[in-house]
């Protein structure tokens, strides 16, 4: 099983190797300790010290935050339990309307707002585009990846993590409340 | 090969129980707990697995040369397979990865409907199917199977299918989105023996006369089918006399099982336990259109939910809990279907090596919901699968993103894909300018562009999400089956979303109508979306733009070449198309929800702007690399304005092609986006407060989705309830 130099992957994952070398890599077997140098590498480019359990988008990771553990921007803006769908602690800008769509999509590009919305999710704290769905009114906000983060460190990486939580979506919990 | 075989020691029937209770016992295949001819020679086991590959990859050359059709020989819209007595794929060829679990079910079908008893299974005949109701996808995609013996014990099967270019379906062609139900679906083979002697029936070609449009063009993909089948069938028989019988049924079977566990390691080692969810949607307008049915003239909007869950064992669960009703279209699947589909989409983005039946024995997919477009028999049977796909591909794109957010919390960045944008097809039916009728598919829509990666855009026009084998075939030789000519086949600047990597970029063909009296333009769905976007974005892409081709009838285009001035060769503005700024026409439709068949015949000199999309793109766009941005800006691949309000890059043109960016300028407006996005974006529960009562008065929303809710709702009523939950809407609320 094939081995990579940090500093291999981390061109990689900038883009950076020449596409030659990555259909290699791809093609090869995939190298068992990815997932630590992929953290360490993320790790220090963020300007926190929180350790990333599970980087979950190009913005967002999982993060052990105390006893707790969060999702968390790039940035530092905290997203809160990673259990309940990061999206409801973001800012939302919804394109439901010609005038709005016409920003992006003009003429025969333009979808119908009575069909589609398209929902842009912000980060409160940096301003980054973090998601955008396409979907007509009445879809909740797609919960993309709740990540059995117990089961994954203690059966697949055999380094259990301390204080195990419950592995159960808790998005609903939160709106109820709302109500 | 003709002499009846001797009776088998044990029933084949027997055989698939007593394998299907090992299974389930023990969780491997055959009950296979060691695969002792691996470990005891894995050189041989490897050598003999590439020779299996090159037999069937020689079966799809021999096949496709031999049949007639475009779909089949510049396409290679075909595959074909070697399966276990059972039905098991062992090993298939390159082509339409999404039919290795069909062609498996439907030899498992004829034993498990006795067929070794009646009408019996000896060496030399062929078996076909092309039958939802038994094991079909498409009544379009032939199933044949052909029994391999070996000293008068059934050792094998070979099998192929290929997607002919006419069913005899309601409307001429291939894409049958207009069929209102199964009586619609054309010319059925439903688990017949079609041959004997390595020969055709004479009924069989009788039967494709009398209800094919293009018959020559369908034998000729029958004859296609068969010879690839006798390829396989002919090459293992020569590989059993060199390496022994009992080797070749001991790696068989160990194949299949190495297939799973490949399948199940390669989930275990690039993906994350838990649960992914993505929402997926696609309309289908068809409300005042030419149709077949008054119950036709409707609008459907299809939900596509997608659900997977990888347990501590990295078994692979599929839901669609949520899926909408059946359609009177023909855009309902079946199951099996389904559940073949997957294999498509795992031999995109999971597994590469060993591809067989053993990954569909790695993945379960749910039942879906009794009555939906996932599964629409036991509420009304006769519901049309015309065009199975269009839905299911959607759906699959899903799996891409899905996957692709596996793999990226991994860290195998190189393996992420974003995601599909659309298919949507283009056929032509009428008389040819050799004076004779013809009705078949052009291969466009078989040359998407790639999925965004982690790291890179994907590629231009270099894949279709249907096959691994994305091929748009030859311009000049699409020409000479159509009476059709290329005004233009470009990349279309900016199709692929837009974001940090963008997909890689559809295509628009142009073609200009010649040497016919007159042909019908079906502009078809299989899986295509024009009043909503193409699809989502990934990590905060915008998603691709809807599917609107163009269309010019009674134009001025004669005139305009007599007199040598331009002519169109791309779309142009999205506002001020190049169709209606260069070209006169009686009739000028520059912007059609799709899909359609024109209403009136098109005619000499006649255009049509069909474009095929790119794919998704994934990250915040205002992250695209400006040096990026400004090499799409010189290829012509992205527009000013984008480049300017979408990337937030300020570049200027020296009017010669080439665009110098301005990085402080760039830095600058980049922070002005990001500015601005925070002053108009509101915290989540404000939103949340105002559209739960939009929801709950429907405000807003078309016909179409309201009735895709409430069918949703209806038929999944846990999926119900969590709607309800989210936007805290009374019990008894329905849409």
């Amino acid at each position: 099983m094939p081995e990579y130099d940090i500093s291999e992957i981390e061109r990689l994952i900038d883009g950076k190797l020449p596409w030659t070398r990555v259909q290699e890599i791809m093609k090869a077997a995939k190298d068992s300790d990815r997932f630590q140098k992929w953290v360490q590498i993320l790790q220090s480019r963020v300007s926190w010290n929180e350790q990333i359990l599970l980087p979950l988008t190009t913005n967002l990771f999982i993060v052990q935050q105390g006893d707790d553990r969060v999702v968390k921007c790039r940035c530092g803006q905290n997203f809160g339990d990673y259990r309940v769908n990061w999206k409801l602690n973001a800012l939302i800008y919804v394109r439901d309307d010609a005038e709005k769509l016409n920003e992006v999509y003009r003429g025969r590009e333009q979808p119908d707002s009575e069909w589609t919305q398209i929902r842009e999710y912000y980060c409160p704290g940096c301003g980054s585009q973090l998601e955008v769905e396409g979907v007509p009114r009445g879809t909740p906000p797609d919960f993309e990846f709740l990540p059995d983060l117990d089961t994954f460190y203690r059966e697949w990486l055999k380094k259990p993590l301390p204080n195990e939580v419950e592995f159960t979506d808790k998005t609903l919990d939160v709106v109820r409340e709302w109500a | 090969m003709s002499a009846p075989a001797i009776a088998q020691a044990t029933p084949i029937k027997d055989l698939l129980l007593k394998e299907d209770k090992l299974f389930e016992e023990t969780g491997h295949l055959f009950g296979l707990e060691d695969l002792a001819r691996k470990a005891e020679d894995p050189g041989s086991y490897e050598a003999i697995w590439h020779i299996l590959l090159n037999i069937c990859n020689t079966a799809w050359a021999v096949g496709c040369k031999v049949s007639s059709s475009a779909i089949a020989v510049e396409g290679g819209d075909a595959l074909w397979g070697l399966h276990l007595p059972t039905g098991e794929a062992i090993a298939t060829s390159r082509g339409i990865t999404a039919h290795p679990g069909l062609l498996s079910l439907f030899i498992r079908s004829l034993i498990e409907n006795d067929y070794e008893a009646e009408p019996g299974i000896k060496a030399g005949d062929i078996f076909e199917n092309n039958d939802p109701h038994f094991g079909g996808i498409h009544p379009v995609d032939f199933d044949t199977a052909v029994p391999i013996f070996y000293d008068g014990e059934l050792v094998a099967w070979a099998s192929g299918v290929s997607h002919v270019m006419d069913a005899g379906y309601i409307l001429p062609g291939s894409i049958g989105f207009m069929n209102p139900d199964s009586f619609a679906d054309g010319m059925p083979v439903t688990m017949e023996r079609i041959g004997e002697n390595d020969k055709l029936y004479p009924w069989y070609a009788m039967r494709v006369k009398s209800r094919t449009r293009v018959p020559d063009f369908v034998m000729g993909d029958a004859r296609g089918r068969l010879a690839g089948c006798l390829t396989v069938r002919d090459k293992v028989i020569e590989l059993i006399d060199k390496y022994g019988l009992d080797y070749f049924k001991d790696v068989a079977k160990e194949y299949v099982e190495d297939g799973r566990r490949y399948a199940v390691a390669r989930v275990k080692n690039q993906a994350v336990p838990g649960r992914y969810r993505k929402s997926n949607f696609k309309d289908l307008a068809m409300k005042g259109k030419r149709v077949i049915m008054p119950q036709q003239d409707i609008d459907c909007m299809f939900n596509l939910p997608l659900q997977v869950d990888i347990d501590v064992d990295a078994k692979v669960n599929f839901s669609l809990k949520g899926a909408s009703s059946w359609v009177p279209f023909g855009q309902n699947i079946t199951p099996p279907a389904i559940i073949s589909a997957l294999l498509n989409a795992y031999s995109h983005i999971v597994g590469f090596d060993m591809f067989n039946w053993g990954a569909v024995a790695a993945w379960h997919l749910d039942d879906p919901p009794a009555g939906s477009w996932a599964n629409p028999y036991p509420v009304n049977y006769f519901a049309s699968s015309g065009v199975a796909w269009a839905p299911a591909v959607m759906w699959m794109s899903s799996l891409y993103e899905t996957f692709g957010r596996a793999y990226y919390t991994r860290g195998y960045i190189e393996e992420v894909a974003a995601g599909a944008g659309t298919t949507m097809t283009a056929e032509f039916s009428g008389i040819n300018q050799y004076g004779m009728y013809t009705a078949g598919l052009t291969l466009e829509q078989a040359s998407n562009g790639a999925p965004a990666r982690g790291m890179a855009d994907g590629e231009n026009s270099a894949w279709c999400i249907y096959t691994p084998n994305a091929d748009f075939g030859n311009a000049e030789v699409t020409e000479l089956y159509y009476p059709i000519i290329y005004l233009g086949r470009e990349v279309e600047p900016d199709s692929g979303g837009y974001g940090t990597f963008r997909g890689g970029l559809g295509h628009t063909a142009v073609w200009m109508i010649k040497n016919t009296p007159g042909i019908e333009y079906s502009c078809g769905c299989a899986g295509m979306r024009s009043k909503v976007v193409g699809n989502h974005g990934m990590f905060g892409a915008y998603p691709a733009w809807p599917d609107r081709p163009s269309y010019a009838s009674g134009t001025n285009v004669k005139e305009l070449i007599d007199a040598k001035k331009p002519l169109v060769h791309r779309r142009g503005d999205p506002e001020k198309p190049n169709m209606e700024l260069a070209i006169k026409a009686d009739l000028m439709e520059s912007n059609v929800i799709a899909p359609f068949v024109t209403p009136q015949q098109l005619h000499e000199y006649d255009l049509i702007m069909h474009p095929i999309s790119g794919a998704q793109a994934l990250g915040d766009p205002i992250e695209r690399d400006p040096a990026e941005v400004q090499a799409d800006l010189e290829r012509g691949w992205t527009r000013e304005r984008i480049a300017s309000d979408i990337y937030g890059v300020v570049a200027t043109s020296n009017g010669k092609s080439e665009w110098t960016v301005d990085e402080a300028a760039t830095e600058a407006k980049r922070q002005e986006i990001r500015d601005a996005r925070k002053a108009r974006g509101v915290p989540f529960r404000e939103w949340w407060e105002a559209e739960r009562k939009r929801v709950e008065a429907k405000e807003g929303m078309a016909t179409a989705v309201t009735d895709m809710w409430r069918s949703s709702m209806e038929l999944s009523p846990d999926y119900g309830e969590e709607l309800k939950a989210f936007w805290q809407l009374p019990d008894d609320f329905t849409f």
